[in-house]
């Protein structure tokens, strides 16, 4: 790892040098060969950063060429610098390392609304420019200081047909009733999520969430310890269900189409009380592109036309009620504000778990544990 | 000067440089780390009271240790038989027995812990075939709970544990056992009073070397463990990516670094370290 940085700073220093003609092409190449830098996949986020690039900083997989084509293309075609990905996932405490160490290579962050309430306070982010980035194009609650919503993502739970036939379950409440509806559950084990639907199932009003009442939250999951199974990822969550480990799985709302397709219908998703999340765009303080640059960047994302091109590629739901309207037929049972979902949804609130999240999560992973 | 030149062994200035390099990024992070314990959220003790306070962290070490003796004696027992089959086999055996044990030392950790979910887990191989065969009518539950953590970590650890034992035991003058032999004393005698004490040290640096290992287990604990079993790396990983507190992560870090410290100090008292990794007694 030490390594791997410390190729990642030569080599960004020798970027920086050879643009500003300090060091000549051939130089360049020889450091580039030294460090083993052999393609443009290798290290994205360094060189690229001092190369007049826009780094987002996200979680790999199908979203490189989604996040390219709907949002990296109209913006370079507007006169924006391309795109380019670090898909090395920017969790809170990696971003909080790359600012302190003054070494920041990600100019936006693909990451939760309230990542930016818990580092934004503590100067690790650019405020978001709300001359540029609009205001309007997301929900409500979710334009904050330091983040805005761009899509939603949820938590929701799929159940198996063959379980529970004529009478399936359609609520929290039933998915924590394992009397009426025996077999084993999965939930997510970083809390996000699992604590809210342990609410609801409990009584606790979907609009009257939070504050979150923790000692309740967690006695329901107690409650249901030895029947559950958690995930850490999606693909676990997917493999949970798809392997018939549990009967009903929390999942995440997108994969939940997918677990539908593998196991050619016996799981469904319920959408009813899931938990709409908001997926933020964050940018670290300092970030090589410019914080100009970047709040273009962000404004469009805010673009409907690139929010429904995102849910088309990744199911990641709209935030700009503009794009709620042309959700298409296929993605409205899916998709968390299509009109078919939207008034059964809960919506997280970012202020209240970018404040507490930590404890949250320690005190839900000692409850399971 | 004269004196300096005297008392220093000219040997200390060919290491000198290289001793820098230790101290300058070795001891430096870790110091920097231990500094980071009592400063952050704020100066004082408060990461180190957490440990009175809170019951859960306790618990968290309770279910590393535990999990880390478990593996240490199912792998060193295993790798004590596996070793001592290669001892005493013909050579052409012992190559093929050591490919293969190398053959898995050199597989990634996260494709030797996915096969276990395949060959064990709920549609695994193994129950379907017990399924297939009318012996159980529920799948077993091997995976996904604290069996499937053992599982996963015993069988990563093996390799580990068969290495110094192998050394060990192909160093010793088996004319010892036929003399024992010779002596009158039965097969289960000879091993029992002769052969085991003289494997002694290569038992102790096996175990030493996959306890401190397991303490550092992550992965595994992770995708077998179903969630259910946190074990200390995992909590750590969890305190500096997740909830950023930095300080208790450090105070666990630097408690687990003393921990292991103090447990080869304890060590040392009993026997002779070098011994046991090899160097002359």
């Amino acid at each position: 790892m030490q390594d791997k940085q410390f190729m990642r700073e030569t080599l960004v220093d020798g970027a920086k040098a050879f643009k500003e003609g300090r060091l000549n092409r051939r130089g360049f190449l020889t450091l580039c060969a030294m460090t083993g830098f052999a393609s443009a996949a290798s290290f994205p986020g360094g060189a690229e950063a001092a190369a007049d690039y826009i780094v987002m900083w996200n979680w790999g997989g199908q979203s490189e060429e989604c996040h390219g084509g709907a949002i990296g293309k109209p913006h370079e075609a507007a006169g924006g610098l391309p795109l380019r990905f670090d898909t090395s996932g920017p969790l809170q405490g990696k971003i909080k390392e790359m600012v302190d160490s003054g070494n920041v290579t990600a100019d936006v962050c693909d990451a939760d609304l309230f990542d930016a309430v818990a580092l934004g306070p503590t100067g690790h982010l650019e405020p978001i420019d709300y001359n540029v980035v609009s205001k309007d194009k997301t929900l409500p609650n979710y334009a904050l200081e330091h983040g805005v919503s761009i899509i939603l993502y949820g938590y929701a739970f799929v159940y198996d047909t063959e379980a529970y036939g004529d009478n399936p379950p359609n609520s929290w409440a039933d998915f924590f009733d394992t009397a009426k509806f025996p077999g084993k559950r999965s939930l997510y084990k970083w809390a996000n999520g699992s604590l809210e639907a342990a609410l609801m199932a409990d009584g606790v009003d979907k609009d009257a969430l939070y504050p979150l009442d923790m000692d309740r939250a967690l006695n329901k999951i107690k409650g249901m310890k030895n029947d559950s199974l958690y995930w850490g990822s999606g693909a676990e969550a997917h493999s949970m269900c798809v392997n018939g480990e549990v009967s009903m799985g929390m999942v995440w709302q997108n994969r939940g189409r997918n677990i539908e397709e593998d196991t050619e219908g016996r799981y469904k998703l319920v959408m009813n009380q899931a938990l709409a999340m908001p997926g933020a765009y964050i940018v670290p303080k300092g970030n090589p592109a410019g914080r100009e640059e970047i709040m273009k960047f962000i404004a469009q994302a805010q673009d409907p036309d690139a929010q429904l091109q995102l849910l088309d590629c990744l199911g990641m739901t709209p935030s700009n009620p503009a794009a709620f309207d042309n959700i298409p037929e296929g993605q409205q049972p899916y998709a968390i504000t299509s009109a078919m979902n939207i008034d059964g949804v809960a919506f997280n609130d970012p202020t209240w778990w970018g404040e507490n999240g930590g404890d949250a999560v320690n005190a839900f992973l000692e409850a399971i544990s | 000067m004269n004196a300096i030149r005297k008392s220093l062994h000219p040997g200390w200035l060919l290491v000198a440089p290289f001793l820098l390099l230790v101290i300058a990024l070795y001891l430096g992070p870790i110091l920097n780390i231990l500094w980071l314990s009592v400063t952050d959220p704020e100066p004082g003790m408060g990461n180190y009271r957490k440990l009175f306070v809170s019951d859960s962290l306790l618990r968290i070490f309770w279910t590393t240790i535990r999990i880390c003796l478990i593996t240490t004696v199912g792998s060193v027992l295993l790798g004590y038989s596996i070793a001592y089959a290669m001892v005493h086999c013909h050579q052409k055996q012992k190559s093929y027995m050591l490919t293969l044990l190398l053959v898995s030392f050199w597989i990634s950790i996260l494709v030797r812990t996915f096969s276990w979910l395949m060959l064990l887990g709920h549609r695994g191989l193994v129950n379907n075939a017990l399924e297939g065969m009318g012996v159980i009518s529920e799948p077993i539950a091997f995976m996904r709970n604290e069996l499937g953590v053992l599982i996963g970590m015993i069988h990563y650890m093996i390799p580990y544990a068969v290495l110094p034992l192998l050394v060990n035991m192909q160093s010793l003058d088996m004319r010892v056992m036929d003399a024992s032999r010779n002596l009158g004393a039965s097969g289960q005698q000879t091993f029992m009073r002769v052969y085991l004490p003289l494997t002694l040290p290569g038992i102790v640096a096996s175990s030493l070397l996959i306890f401190i290992l397991s303490l550092g287990f992550y992965v595994t604990p992770a995708v077998l463990g179903g969630g259910k079993v946190l074990m200390i790396a995992e909590y750590i990983s969890v305190q500096l990516l997740v909830t950023l507190k930095w300080g208790t992560a450090a105070m666990l870090a630097g408690l687990m670094l003393f921990g292991v410290l103090a447990m080869l100090y304890i060590m040392s008292r009993f026997m002779k370290l070098s011994a046991v990794f090899g160097g002359s007694a």
